[in-house]
C-alpha cells in the first residue's frame, strides 16, 4: 500500500464540509489491511493512525447544496481546491510528489490529480481508514457532537434531493404523455 | 371516518409490544401490527389509527402496519428471528419508494435513530420528500442507489441496510453501499423478488444463487424466510456483514 509516498492524506466529505486527514505513521501500527479493519473499530485506536489536519466548514445551507452537487458530479471546485491547496504540503512544478491523497471516490481523484497534480489514491486501505473516519467523524471536532453532523446530513438530503426532483419534473411528465 | 377511525373504539383494545422491540400488536376482534405514531394525528397513507390510554391519562397513538404492503411487516409476521432495526438504530434503506415502510421504520427508530431513506424514482420521490418533512428522523435521498459516491456526503455509518431494489443487480447494489456505510458487525435485512433476478428458473433457485453472491461479500446470511402468503416468490434474508469474531 501507498508505496513510494512518505506522506499520506485523507480526504473526507461530509455535509458540515470537508476535512483533510493525515495518516500517522506509527511503527507499531503495520500497514496491514486486517490490522487496520480491526483497530478502526476502536477510536483509541483509530485517533492513533489518523489525525484531523484541516476542516472548512460549510458557511452556509446555499454553499453546501452547491459543494455536494460538485462532489457528487466529481468536480473539483475552487473551495475544495483552495481548501486542499492550503494544507497539503507545497509540491515542485517538476518534481514528483512526495505525497499522496487518498479519496473514497476515483472520478474526485481523477479531478484532483489532473487540476492540481496531486496523486490520488482510492486503494484498500485508502477505503478502510475512511470507514474508520466515517465511524468516529464527530469525534474529531471539537464541540461537535454526533447529532450536530446528522442534522446537517437532515438539510442538506431535504434540499439535494428538492433540487433533484424539480430538474426532472418535465422530463418525468413528458415520458407519461 | 375513513383514515381516522379507531379501531375497536379505544377501550376494547389493548396494545402488546411485540417481541422486536419498537413493534407493538394489537389484540381486539383482529389482531394488528402496529407502530407507535412518532407524529401523534398524522398518518402517511391512510392507515387506521389506534389510540390507547398510555400510563397516567395520557393518549398513545399507534398506526397500523399492513403486511400486504410492507414486506417487513410480512417478515415479521411470518416469524423473523430479528429484524436489527430497533429504537435509537441508524438505518439505511435502498428502495425507500414513497416512503410508506419507511415511515414505520421512522417510528420504530424513533427519535434517537434515523432513517437514510434513498429512492431514484422522481414521483415516489416527492411523496418521500413530504413524508420527511413531518417526520425529522427521514433524511430523504433522491438518488440512484447504485451510486454511492454520490451521496456520500450525506450517510454517516449505519448499523443497518434494508433493501428492497427489486433489480437484476441487487446485491452488488446492498453489496457497495455495505462497503461505504455499514458498520462492521452491521445487519441487513434484504427483501428478494425472485423474478426482478431471473424468471427462467424457480424461485428457489434464484434464492440461493443471492445468498452465494452475498456470502461473497462479507455478508453473512443468518436467516431467510419466504413471505408467503403475503407476496408470492419473494424472501427476507437477513444477517450479518463483517461479523466479529466474538459474535460468530
Amino acid at each position: 500500500f501507498t508505496m513510494g509516498y512518505k506522506q499520506l492524506f485523507l480526504l473526507y466529505e461530509s455535509a458540515s464540509g470537508y476535512a483533510l486527514f493525515e495518516r500517522n505513521e506509527a511503527e507499531e501500527l503495520a500497514s496491514q489491511l486486517e490490522s487496520v479493519q480491526a483497530n478502526i473499530q476502536d477510536m483509541a485506536k483509530f485517533g492513533k493512525m489518523v489525525n484531523l489536519k484541516a476542516f472548512i466548514p460549510f458557511t452556509d445551507p446555499e454553499n453546501a447544496l452547491e459543494n455536494i452537487n460538485d462532489v457528487s458530479e466529481g468536480v473539483l471546485n475552487k473551495l475544495l481546491e483552495d481548501f486542499l491547496e492550503a494544507n497539503l504540503p507545497s509540491t515542485k512544478k517538476d518534481k514528483k510528489a512526495k505525497f499522496a491523497v487518498g479519496v473514497i471516490d476515483t472520478r474526485i481523484g481523477n479531478a484532483i490529480s489532473d487540476g492540481m497534480s496531486v496523486p490520488c489514491i482510492s486503494d484498500p486501505l485508502v477505503l478502510e481508514l475512511l470507514r474508520g473516519i466515517r465511524l468516529h467523524f464527530h469525534k474529531f471536532l471539537d464541540g461537535v457532537k454526533e447529532g450536530d453532523l446528522t442534522q446537517a446530513q437532515l438539510g442538506l438530503g431535504h434540499a439535494y434531493s428538492r433540487t433533484k426532483v424539480k430538474f426532472n419534473v418535465h422530463r418525468a411528465d413528458n415520458m407519461i404523455i | 371516518g375513513r383514515g381516522g377511525g379507531k379501531m375497536g373504539g379505544g377501550s376494547k383494545v389493548v396494545v402488546e409490544p411485540h417481541r422486536h422491540e419498537g413493534v407493538f400488536v394489537s389484540r381486539g376482534k383482529e389482531d394488528a401490527l402496529l407502530t407507535k405514531n412518532l407524529v401523534p394525528g398524522s398518518t402517511v397513507y391512510n392507515e387506521k389509527k389506534v389510540n390507547v390510554d398510555g400510563p397516567d391519562g395520557t393518549k398513545v397513538e399507534y398506526r397500523v402496519w399492513n403486511p400486504f404492503r410492507s414486506k417487513l411487516a410480512a417478515g415479521i409476521i411470518g416469524g423473523l428471528d430479528n429484524i436489527w432495526i430497533k429504537p435509537g438504530s441508524k438505518l439505511l434503506y435502498l428502495g425507500a419508494a414513497s416512503g410508506t415502510t419507511v415511515s414505520h421504520c421512522a417510528d420504530i427508530v424513533g427519535p434517537e435513530g434515523c432513517v437514510y431513506a434513498v429512492e431514484f424514482s422522481h414521483r415516489p420521490g416527492r411523496e418521500l420528500i413530504n413524508m420527511a418533512k413531518k417526520r425529522t428522523n427521514v433524511i430523504p435521498i433522491i438518488e440512484d442507489a447504485r451510486h454511492p459516491h454520490k451521496y456520500r456526503m450525506l450517510v454517516g455509518m449505519v448499523d443497518v441496510i434494508f433493501a428492497d431494489v427489486a433489480q437484476p443487480d441487487q446485491a452488488r447494489i446492498v453489496a457497495l453501499n455495505a462497503h461505504n456505510f455499514l458498520k462492521n458487525n452491521g445487519n441487513f435485512v434484504i427483501s428478494i423478488k425472485a423474478n426482478c433476478i431471473d424468471s427462467t428458473v424457480d424461485a428457489s433457485v434464484v434464492f440461493a444463487s443471492e445468498v452465494k453472491k452475498l456470502q461473497q461479500e462479507q455478508f453473512k446470511p443468518k436467516e431467510q424466510l419466504t413471505l408467503e402468503p403475503y407476496e408470492r416468490d419473494h424472501c427476507i434474508v437477513v444477517g450479518f456483514y463483517r461479523p466479529t469474531k466474538k459474535a460468530k
